[in-house]
């Protein structure tokens, strides 16, 4: 292998003079290195030993506080109040077993099980992992504690944020709740963290629903450390040997989490929940400003989002989990239902644009109409007679839309309605909107493999069939006819501020289109046809034989239709057996949904009484009691004028009109 | 143990295999072991846990090569040493660009079973190059003037600009110093070495301002003054100190110390692995690893003079210098003589790259010793 590059022994030999300069290097070195160690362990070894025993700098995790959920007004919605929490830190208790019986009768635990917890988790995650026995103390017990102290060392007692809900109840399910992050979530969110943007670590509080989960990064905060110094016993030291950082180090400051200024109206939201809690309704409602502001969200049964702040015993936990009737939901959004007879409206609205009727039009309406193979019957025996179209929404006749159903046909029903927002989510700035459904041919085909029957024309046009729709999506339709034609984009968060008041985001009323123009499907809706619609509404609140004429705020003219959902079909003589005197998850839906001033809309409310039997005695009322509080709080002056007049009467059960609806 | 059992090709090969280089390697494997056992399983390490176990395979990979090339003639490297060194110029690049981060600017190429960090390869690669081109200077002269000096220099500055973008400031130093020594070896002109510290005392405010990145010069000043940022990296360099300090004479004992099982040590199993040593095993344990690295270095220093040829000798120099360099700034960060800059303390800490890395190179050195000129 010999070759011109290498050399022989010979010429290796050359190099031998140099290695002695590296010789010298090395020994330098050592010598320097000897003499550091020399300095560091001999000379200076006391010190640094007791340093490292005595005085040791921890580093303390300051929790952010999280920012604040306000109302239009500025009052609180969501807040934080001081708290404390009971910690222990295994590694410097002297005696497990005497402090678990000293400490645990003291906050409510049994002796055995505390015992056993700190035992656990001194094997599982170290002596040096603190552990929290207990947070959200009361006052008496961190007294006790306190008093102990001094006897149990490696027992803590330390300040925590609670998370408060002054509202409770009310609209828990829109504010969401906190809690203690779990592996899952844990992950989940540092996974998608991309930004280097502070991790998420055990024991961290987030959101878990609502607006606590969707503003999570928002309003989060970002933790500080505090560096302190304790002795072996894990106690802060003020030191009497000199410092080896010869100064004091300056804790990290926890930022304040930004806060989120909301739309709601406290008061309207207190009126809300309390009208829609007093007449013991089941159901969601939602009161929308005309250009999107929501003013109130309630989903009723519901829960008290404070239990979530301690450990919440399972026997509540399990009540709530198991209620029929779902208090967790977000039913405003999450649950889709019947329109029933308020879809009778948008029906109107196709028909007359395609010219089917005129607002002039009589069709006969009696009390059952023959198609196909069967009898389809109104709500009423007698039907409702010769009438125009504001007859047929005012009294809720089902054979004149039967009637406009066979007429239109689904597609064109669907390619009018679907203009105002059925069928579609809003984009609400909130997770697991439910999009609801619109019909039409092309849909059933694929999905179902069936074709569309002409007899699904009939169910459709009043309502029931495959058409579902949220509390929501009916008021977005409903105030897109109260505007003649704008459909708007419905939002909760209008403003996110930070802790300094500098505003980060801010969300302005926007209009996602207007009917009354060209749609991209081809399809329009004239102002005219709204206008003859929201008359026929108007009708309803304050005509003769309207269906909502008893629930009327002087002053102030409403326009709206009521709408009864059933939950399962009936065949002739069940329709007419009394809806009360079926058990209740057998009773049909009530809705109602409003606006008013009919002429000028500032306010548009859907309401949803589930198994309430009637839209009107259901649902109206409460419909009425939010505008009340609505136009005392914005225009006493309208209803001051009426109130001259008379008191208004609370009408909460007025006999349905002959025109059920 | 007997040799009158074994024929004469056996006995040759125990002859010439030098135990000594074995048997130091060992040691420092087997210590690197012992500390890193303790730095991997205290309370709040349960995620390098596996590290201990991961490291003893590596450490039978690196022992496999070290054999592979021991009986292997070391000439044939040097067939291929001009392909390597591109190979792997070309694969810093493309790690320059494409590679993904970890911590301290280091780069990698994720091979999905192995991540493959070509920086340190370079080092090898650099050593070898270097060794093939400077064979034919001859020391008895003057030294290298500055013509002579142009190629070897662009070989070691091209890869040293190339860690300097990733930017890895301790590798490009180990670089610079590992050519360097290989340079010094064959000899400069004096001349030149006053001319190049001149300009390096020159060069060193200008290289401050403009190629530094700023937490490179943040690092720089809390060297100098720890106090000023105790809770950055000025907290590693104190911690450090009361680590090794507090190890006293005997040191706190196995798992004993309370630096590294509480976490005020970061890195405890790579950077940091003579923190830990000095902590649990004091003044003794610390200066038994030291002059166990200072007989390895005399052992190579040896085989070097003892080599076969030109090549052999620059190639055992290299190696040596690049153990040397590695232990001479990570143990004098370690102790606070240096600024903190990520070195691993080769042997010792924990790192597949680097494990295999070193053990290659110490199989070139046994292979030179293996073939050592007897007479």
């Amino acid at each position: 292998m010999r070759n011109q590059y290498i050399s022989n022994p010979e010429e290796a030999r050359d190099f031998i003079g140099r290695y002695r300069p590296f010789y010298i290097f090395v020994a330098i070195t050592v010598f320097i290195f000897a003499l550091r160690l020399i300095w560091l362990q001999i000379i200076n070894g006391q010190e640094l030993r007791q340093f490292s025993e005595k005085n040791r700098v921890k580093q303390n995790k300051i929790a952010a506080p999280r920012g604040l959920i306000i109302d239009r007004d500025g009052k609180a919605l969501v807040e934080n109040l001081p708290g404390f929490e009971a910690i222990v830190a295994p590694q410097y208790i002297e005696d497990i077993k005497t402090l678990s019986d000293a400490v645990a009768p003291l906050i409510g635990i049994e002796p055995a099980k505390l015992y056993e917890r700190i035992q656990k988790s001194k094997k599982i995650n170290g002596p040096f992992t603190n552990i929290r026995l207990k947070d959200n103390l009361s006052r008496e017990e961190v007294f006790r504690l306190k008093r102990i102290r001094l006897d149990f060392p490696g027992l803590e007692i330390r300040e925590s944020i609670i998370r408060y809900y002054p509202l409770q109840e009310n609209g828990a399910q829109l504010f969401g709740y906190v809690g203690e992050i779990s592996k899952k979530e844990l992950e989940k969110y540092n996974k998608a963290n991309t930004q280097n943007g502070p991790l998420f670590e055990q024991g961290d509080i987030i959101g878990k629903s609502g607006l606590e989960e969707h503003l999570e990064q928002k309003i989060r905060g970002v933790d500080g450390v505090s560096f302190i110094q304790v002795d072996a016993h894990g106690r802060q030291t003020v030191t009497e040997i000199p410092n080896i950082y010869g100064e004091q180090i300056k804790d990290i400051e926890p930022i304040h989490g930004h806060s989120a200024s909301l739309t709601i109206d406290k008061d309207i939201q207190l009126a809300a929940y309390k009208s829609f809690t007093d007449l013991k309704r089941i159901g969601s409602l939602v009161a929308m400003k005309s250009n999107g502001e929501i003013l109130a969200w309630v989903n009723s049964p519901s829960f008290d989002p404070n239990i979530f702040t301690t450990e919440v015993p399972t026997k509540i936990l399990s009540k709530l989990t198991t209620d029929p009737f779902k208090p967790f939901r977000n039913k405003v959004i999450q649950d889709h239902f019947w329109p029933g007879s308020t879809f009778k409206p948008l029906v109107a609205l196709a028909a007359l644009q395609e010219k089917v009727i005129t607002d002039k039009t009589i069709i006969s309406a009696p009390g059952k109409l023959w198609f196909g193979n069967r009898y389809f019957h109104d709500h009423n025996k007698n039907g409702a007679g010769n009438i125009t179209v504001y007859e047929a929404v005012e009294k809720s006749s089902n054979v004149f839309f039967y009637k406009m159903g066979i007429a239109l046909g689904v597609d064109k029903m669907y390619n009018y309605i679907s203009l105002l927002g059925l069928g579609s989510r809003t984009g609400i700035e909130m997770a697991r909107e439910a999009a609801g459904r619109l019909p039409n041919s092309t849909w059933k085909k694929s999905l179902r493999g069936e074709d569309w029957q002409p007899g699904e024309n009939l169910t459709m046009a009043i309502g029931q069939g495959y058409v579902t729709t949220t509390p929501l999506q009916m008021a977005v339709a409903y105030n897109t006819i109260a505007t003649e034609g704008k459909v708007v984009k419905p939002f909760v968060v209008k403003k996110v501020v930070d802790h300094e008041g500098k505003t980060l985001f801010e969300r302005f009323p926007s209009e996602v289109r207007d009917v009354t123009l060209p749609q991209p499907n081809g399809f329009k809706i004239d102002r005219a046809n709204f206008k003859i619609v929201k008359e026929s509404m108007r009708r309803v609140a304050n005509g003769s034989s309207g269906t909502a004429r008893h629930w009327k705020i002087p002053g102030v003219e409403m326009a709206g239709k009521t709408g009864t959902a059933q939950v399962m079909s009936f065949s002739a003589d069940q329709i007419y057996q009394s809806c009360d005197a079926r058990p209740v998850h057998m009773r049909h839906h009530g809705w109602y949904i409003a606006w008013a001033p009919w002429d000028k809309p500032e306010i548009t409310v859907a309401v949803l009484a589930q198994h309430a039997c009637h839209g009107n005695t259901g649902a109206a009322p409460i419909v009425r009691d939010i505008m009340q509080a609505y136009f005392q709080k914005y225009h006493p002056d309208l209803i001051k004028d009426a109130l001259k007049k008379g008191p208004i009467k609370p009408t909460t059960s007025a006999a349905p009109a002959a025109g059920d609806d | 143990m007997s040799i009158k059992g074994m024929n004469v090709s056996e006995r040759n090969l125990l002859n010439r295999l030098d135990i000594r280089l074995i048997c130091l390697i060992f040691t420092l494997n087997i210590i690197g072991l012992i500390n890193l056992y303790s730095a991997t399983h205290g309370p709040h390490s349960k995620d390098v846990e596996t590290l201990f176990v991961q490291q003893i395979i590596w450490l039978i990979a690196g022992w496999t090569i070290f054999f592979v090339l021991t009986f292997l003639d070391y000439l044939w490297i040097n067939r291929v040493v001009w392909l390597m060194y591109i190979i792997n110029v070309g694969a810093l690049v493309y790690t320059d660009f494409f590679g993904r981060i970890v911590l301290g600017g280091q780069r990698w190429i994720d091979l999905h079973f192995f991540r493959y960090q070509p920086s340190e390869t370079m080092k090898m690669c650099l050593i070898l190059v270097l060794s093939r081109i400077l064979v034919h200077k001859n020391p008895e002269g003057p030294g290298m003037g500055f013509r002579e000096l142009l190629f070897p220099l662009t070989l070691v500055l091209v890869p040293f600009a190339l860690t300097m973008k990733q930017p890895d400031l301790g590798t490009a130093m180990m670089l610079m110093f590992i050519g360097g020594t290989l340079l010094f070896f064959v000899k400069i002109r004096r001349s030149i070495i006053i001319a190049l510290t001149i300009l390096g005392m020159i060069a060193i405010p200008i290289v401050w301002k403009y190629a530094l990145k700023d937490y490179q010069r943040h690092r720089v000043y809390t060297f100098i003054s720890p106090d000023s940022d105790p809770q950055g990296k000025g907290y590693n360099s104190i911690q450090s100190k009361i680590a090794v300090g507090s190890g006293q004479f005997f040191g706190k004992g196995f798992r004993q110390g309370t630096q590294s099982q509480l976490e005020f040590l970061p890195e405890r199993h790579t950077d940091f692995i003579f923190s830990v040593l000095s902590e649990e095993w004091g003044f003794v344990g610390s200066m038994i690893v030291i002059s166990t690295f200072v007989f390895l270095f005399l052992v190579c220093f040896e085989i070097a003079s003892r080599s076969r040829d030109k090549f052999g000798a620059l190639v055992v120099i290299g190696v040596s210098g690049y153990l040397f360099w590695h232990m001479f700034v990570n143990i004098g960060m370690v102790m606070g003589l240096l600024p903190i800059v990520g070195v691993p303390l080769p042997l010792l800490s924990y790192g597949g790259s680097g494990m295999l890395t070193t053990m290659a190179g110490m199989g070139l050195i046994s292979s030179v010793a293996y073939r050592r000129y007897l007479f």
